[in-house]
């Protein structure tokens, strides 16, 4: 029996699909068996992120409407054996989806994987109450800024009233990530500190990836930037990834850029 | 006063030929000497002076309020009787209800208010956790919340007390409240003279240096 995790955000175009991507292939080198799902119907982009584009034969609305069979609509990644995908129809749209369909299409995910990842489409509506409706856990993707962690905590206020955990009282556990933490940008004061967001969405943190130019060009060129050993950002997944797989990691702060670090220890010398 | 009740047979009636009213009384006489006559329509000279001579009361183009069957009136005296009895029941419902409301009437939550949330509370609410930027709340009663509130807050009780909160929407008895003014760690806001009046309730912490 695995996990579901929902990675949610309220906001569009904070990283959730790049998260997913990311954190997917980051658990699949873990050695833990893992599907990332595209529940974001009609807009598909996790394909293109994890560089399976031109392998999608079947997607996710066919599998549940019993137009094709499950086994061979999973793609397997080429990089990772762990890691296999179920791509999202772009021809649909979101209204598709039904409750039932999603239910026994999550069971059957759960029963031979050990970790599930959804990436939910943006937004509040329909596809993203049917992405939390049957997940363990979520993680909650933001960005430093205030309109991000406004959606994010209305996002948040959805899926504790209407997944089945929530509706049953039972708590959906909840993971935060910060994303695109500009170290300069925080020490000037101009982005929001890590602490304000966790005093306003008050749940666990599990990780800060900083801002890094290289996630764009990993996304264009289909390999996850938890790939290059040399990212930041990728390295920031590479922790995230194993906090997600029950490892103790030390927490980075990624809030000191290198030139403020250099600052400090001139500062000592001074 | 002194009064006496009872029910009078009524003979009513319009002419139209004389001759055969005045026959139809002469033969009928003995059963309608106890009746009290009424006359719609034309009432003629001679027709006044047969009815004297005859010594019948009468009356003329006139409506009398007619009588109903004991059945009927105890009828409408079991309608007016249950009517009463419900009546008195809402009334007590009421009173309970009215009381129900005195005392349940304080809401204690602990949970965040999280954004898109409209709480409105009839009486008085204490709020032990935060109200994030895009909840609202209203109350009829009286407020109080010990943490930062950055959403929208609509109170109309007698008094409101609030922490520091630079980011939030404060409307007290439709008056929206400066958030300058609340700089203390917890303030009191209440209405006086038809003015608002801030008091701080716990002033800021102090620091000391050690």
């Amino acid at each position: 029996m695995g996990i579901v995790i929902a990675v949610i955000s309220g906001k569009g175009g904070v990283g959730k699909t790049t998260a997913t991507a990311n954190l997917g292939l980051g658990i699949a080198m873990n050695d833990k068996s893992c599907i990332v799902v595209d529940f974001d119907i009609g807009q598909r982009n996790l394909d293109m992120i994890l560089g399976l584009e031109n392998r999608v034969v079947y997607d996710l609305v066919q599998v549940m409407d019993g137009d094709a069979k499950l086994k061979p609509s999973i793609i397997k990644s080429k990089v990772n054996e762990n890691l296999h995908f179920l791509a999202a129809s772009q021809s649909k749209d979101k209204t598709v989806l039904e409750s039932k369909k999603v239910e026994k299409l999550v069971k059957e995910l759960r029963e031979s994987y050990d970790y599930v990842i959804l990436d939910s489409p943006a937004g509040i509506e329909s596809g993203f109450e049917h992405t939390i409706e049957f997940a363990d856990a979520a993680i909650v993707v933001v960005n430093p800024e205030v309109s991000s962690i406004r959606d994010a905590d209305r996002a948040i206020g959805i899926l504790d009233s209407k997944s089945e955990k929530g509706r049953n009282g039972e708590e959906v556990a909840k993971y935060l990530i910060i994303n695109r933490i500009s170290a300069e940008m925080v020490e000037s004061g101009e982005m929001l500190k890590s602490e304000d967001i966790l005093d306003i969405l008050n749940i666990k943190l599990v990780g800060k990836v900083p801002e890094d130019r290289g996630v764009i060009d990993a996304s264009n060129q289909g390999k996850p930037v938890i790939l290059d050993k040399k990212s930041h950002a990728g390295q920031a997944y590479v922790r995230i990834a194993g906090r997600l797989c029950g490892q103790k990691v030390d927490m980075k702060d990624v809030e000191i850029s290198d030139k403020g670090l250099f600052k400090k220890i001139t500062g000592i010398f001074r | 006063m002194k009064s006496k009740q009872y029910s009078v047979k009524v003979f009513e009636t319009t002419i139209t030929d004389e001759k055969k009213f005045m026959e139809f009384f002469d033969t009928n006489y003995a059963l309608f000497k106890d009746h009290l006559i009424l006359i719609q329509g034309d009432l003629s000279n001679s027709i006044r002076a047969y009815l004297d001579k005859k010594s019948l009361k009468f009356l003329h183009n006139q409506t009398l309020p007619v009588g109903r069957t004991r059945k009927a009136i105890e009828e409408e005296f079991q309608v007016q009787k249950t009517e009463s009895t419900v009546n008195q029941q809402i009334a007590e419902a009421k009173i309970e209800q009215l009381s129900n409301k005195l005392q349940n009437n304080l809401t204690v939550l602990d949970t965040m208010v999280r954004s898109g949330r409209e709480l409105d509370i009839d009486g008085d609410l204490l709020l032990l956790n935060r109200v994030n930027s895009g909840a609202t709340i209203h109350t009829t009663g009286n407020l109080i919340i010990t943490q930062v509130v950055e959403g929208a807050l609509r109170c109309d009780g007698n008094f409101m007390m609030i922490t520091a909160s630079p980011k939030a929407n404060i409307i007290f008895h439709g008056v929206e409240v400066d958030n300058e003014l609340l700089e203390n760690k917890l303030n009191r806001v209440e209405l006086k003279n038809n003015e608002i009046l801030i008091t701080p309730v716990i002033k800021k912490e102090i620091n000391w240096a050690l």
